[in-house]
């Protein structure tokens, strides 16, 4: 894959670069930071902003945080371009590591979907018994549903729900909107439209958008997020190291209490749910 | 004549596309002698100067500056030390008049004896008052005077000028005159490129004439008064 | 209309309250545009010359294909050097990926054509007599080079400030080089995109107004220097 000639004129530039950009890399030692590709639901309600400062104070290691859809988040851990990742979607984060590209999940926490919607509930989702039932609503109705279309979790979690209900989601009323949580629901509201969310983006957004929640509850649509730690067999020289001590900060008693602890308003975004007993082992084989 | 010889052409041809422009060339220059090349409109002569002032190459002959044969880079490199090029409409750099003839030294001339030269030099082509002036504000004659002065501070052996008095009104070609009788009495070879020669009488010491791509040495300087120039040119292009 | 204005008030009020998240954004757009400004424009300006003065065979076919890559989107430039820079691609192992280097890279890229093109075209305009006078003087061709650039600078700063213009502009190629990572590669444009699809548009405005501010100035800029470019006589 590599090209010997290719790769020395580009050195060339790139070294011409970095002494043009001096102080660019000088900041952000390269050995210690830590690379975390994670969903935009965590980054964008403001969860990480809360949890990693005292993480890098006590450790010294500072994080990097790209905040994608989880399927580019568990590409990125799949090519080495991460160190670890956060994300939302069991499935997907189970043949992550099958596939020996990650090394093992850890539970950290959960939270919620709901399905927002205009507050009038054209489709009277709100009396609906579960979420299948409250899915097979919106299509009979043939009511507008913003879906995020990007592959991310939450995506992943609409898609499953669908399948569940036994319906194509391909109706008149369904749109696919290849874009973040936030856009999404964005768009819903300018559209007076139904859409699955996360909670803790939604709790962020609700002050902003003429919407209300349709329907929650369902135990089906409870969200766990697991934290995976990329192989290092497969990238020696990824930040392992500092990947593991995320983990184990963010499964200890302390991160567990401080995620517990994270409110939007009066309301708490994310259920710590870490085992503890991955918690011993995990600081027993260190 | 007993005088060393400068520079020697010979067998010099050079095409454009299918168009011989010039063939066959072959003279030689000496210092303190001033040349005259005749020739029409589009006869050669601009491609001949540019090729001795080496920003033309030729497609074929020798050009001798008395280092034996060589390639056309290096003879280009011999030129280009011995050899002044000014365009019939000299180019004037952004900046003022100091500035233009400050750039012919060379950078290691330290500032005093820098504005000494430059100094002199202004005095020479009388255009004290014009020091700070913007250069491309000036008008031709003045232009004329500055390239002058220019090519003066940069000490050639050989200068080559085209129309060097084109397009100047009677009192601005006298001057233009004078300035260059002074670089012939200091032992510059001139090369003057006109397709009008009566101008020079008083300072042509030969005659060359440039027709079809071919050169005619015109020794009689009878020969200089008749008119058949345009004639000839003319006559070419209905050929 | 209201929320607009309202939004407005609460941007300029970051903007003038010192705000220092957002300030350090516009550092690091600034930073990243300026380094990759320097580094394009060197080679840039002598392949510019190169086009203008030299006769080779391929000249028109380069001239061609630097017009292509003007119109080449900030994603797809954005793409190409995700996919170099990955540690899948041919270029992984340097790590350069999410960095600030990265997003120079993706900046220069965008940069070089435009700097060519004008470049080019400003050299062009140049008049011809300006490098063989130089030579002539006995000007050696680097100091040659350097007599026609100061000739053509009006035209040649045009460039650099059109391409200072895009590329400090640009979200796409940002956005997937520099992984918008806070405090390190957000830029103005990717926190913009980031900050709309929160709802925050306070910062976004506020951020638009920078770009906005620099615009003006750029273009401001551009019509002062052409203004002087005007032969004099």
């Amino acid at each position: 894959m590599t090209t010997p000639l290719f790769q020395r004129l580009a050195r060339w530039l790139v070294v011409a670069i970095l002494f043009a950009a001096g102080s660019a890399g000088a900041d952000n030692n390269p050995n210690k930071t830590i690379r975390l590709a994670t969903t935009t639901s965590t980054d964008n309600a403001g969860l990480l902003a809360e949890l990693l400062p005292p993480f890098t104070a006590s450790t010294g290691y500072p994080v990097h945080v790209i905040a994608v859809g989880t399927g580019k988040a568990l590409r990125m851990g799949r090519d080495g371009d991460v160190d670890l990742v956060l994300v939302h979607a069991r499935a997907a984060e189970d043949k992550f590591v099958a596939q020996g590209y990650g090394e093992k999940r850890y539970g950290v926490m959960y939270n919620d979907f709901v399905l927002v919607g205009p507050e009038s509930d054209p489709a009277a989702i709100a009396a609906a018994k579960d979420a299948t039932t409250a899915l097979k609503k919106l299509a009979d109705h043939q009511a507008i549903f913003v879906s995020r279309g990007d592959d991310s979790g939450t995506h992943k979690k609409e898609l499953s729900l669908w399948k569940r209900a036994a319906i194509e989601p391909n109706g008149d009323g369904y749109r696919e909107a290849g874009q973040g949580m936030g856009k999404v629901l964005q768009i819903a509201s300018e559209l007076d439209a139904y859409t699955l969310t996360d909670r803790g983006t939604w709790l962020a957004y609700q002050g902003k958008s003429p919407l209300k929640i349709a329907f929650q509850g369902d135990p089906l649509l409870f969200n766990p997020y697991g934290i995976i730690a990329v192989n290092p067999k497969r990238y020696p020289d990824i930040n392992h190291r500092g990947a593991d001590a995320l983990i184990k900060w963010m499964i200890s008693p302390d991160g567990q209490q401080r995620i517990g602890d994270f409110r939007i308003g009066d309301n708490q975004l994310f259920t710590p749910a870490a085992d503890a007993g991955e918690f011993a082992a995990f600081s027993h084989g260190q | 004549m007993s005088d060393p010889v400068i520079l020697a052409l010979s067998a010099l041809n050079k095409r454009f596309g299918k168009r011989e422009v010039l063939r066959d060339i072959a003279f030689e220059l000496r210092p303190g002698e001033c040349t005259l090349l005749s020739g029409g409109n589009g006869a050669g002569k601009t491609t001949l100067l540019r090729i001795l002032s080496g920003l033309e190459r030729p497609d074929r002959g020798r050009i001798d500056t008395g280092k034996g044969p060589l390639s056309w880079r290096r003879s280009k490199a011999a030129l280009q030390k011995r050899v002044l090029y000014l365009h019939q409409q000299p180019y004037m750099f952004d900046g003022s008049v100091r500035y233009n003839l400050g750039y012919a030294l060379p950078g290691g001339v330290p500032k005093p004896l820098r504005n000494a030269l430059i100094d002199t030099a202004i005095d020479w082509a009388e255009l004290g008052p014009l020091d700070e002036t913007p250069a491309k504000s000036l008008s031709g004659g003045e232009r004329q005077r500055v390239s002058l002065a220019r090519a003066r501070l940069r000490n050639p052996q050989i200068l080559l000028l085209d129309e060097p008095t084109a397009n100047l009104d009677q009192a601005a070609r006298r001057r233009t005159l004078d300035l260059l009788k002074c670089f012939k009495q200091e032992g510059v070879s001139l090369l003057l490129a006109s397709h009008d020669p009566m101008h020079f009488s008083s300072l042509i010491d030969r005659h060359l004439h440039l027709y079809d791509g071919r050169l005619a040495a015109l020794e009689d300087q009878k020969l200089m008064q008749i008119p058949p120039l345009h004639t000839l040119a003319s006559l070419r292009s209905t050929a | 209309m209201e929320t607009l204005t309202l939004t407005t008030l609460a941007a300029l009020n970051l903007l003038f309250s010192g705000n220092a998240e957002l300030w350090e954004i516009i550092a690091i757009s600034f930073r990243v545009s300026g380094v990759a400004i320097l580094v394009a424009t060197p080679p840039a300006l002598l392949a510019a010359f190169f086009l203008t003065y030299q006769r080779f065979p391929g000249r028109r076919l380069l001239i061609s294909i630097n017009s292509t890559f003007l119109s080449v989107p900030a994603v797809v430039v954005g793409l190409t050097f995700f996919i170099l820079l990955s540690r899948q691609g041919p270029l992984g192992e340097w790590k350069l990926l999410f960095t600030q280097t990265a997003m120079v890279l993706g900046q220069i890229a965008l940069a070089f054509p435009i700097l060519v093109a004008m470049g080019h075209s400003a050299l062009q305009a140049a008049d011809r007599r300006a490098w063989e006078t130089a030579r002539t003087l006995g000007a050696n061709p680097l100091r040659a080079l350097f007599t026609i650039m100061r000739e053509a600078r009006f035209g040649l700063m045009a460039a650099l400030l059109a391409a200072f213009g895009r590329i400090i502009a640009e979200v796409g190629a940002s956005m997937m080089l520099g992984g918008n990572i806070l405090h390190y590669t957000r830029n103005i444009p990717t926190a913009i995109a980031l900050e709309s699809s929160k709802g925050e548009f306070a910062q976004g405005i506020a951020l638009g107004l920078v770009l906005l501010t620099l615009a003006f100035t750029l273009n401001a800029l551009l019509q002062h220097i052409q203004g002087k470019g005007q032969p004099v006589t």
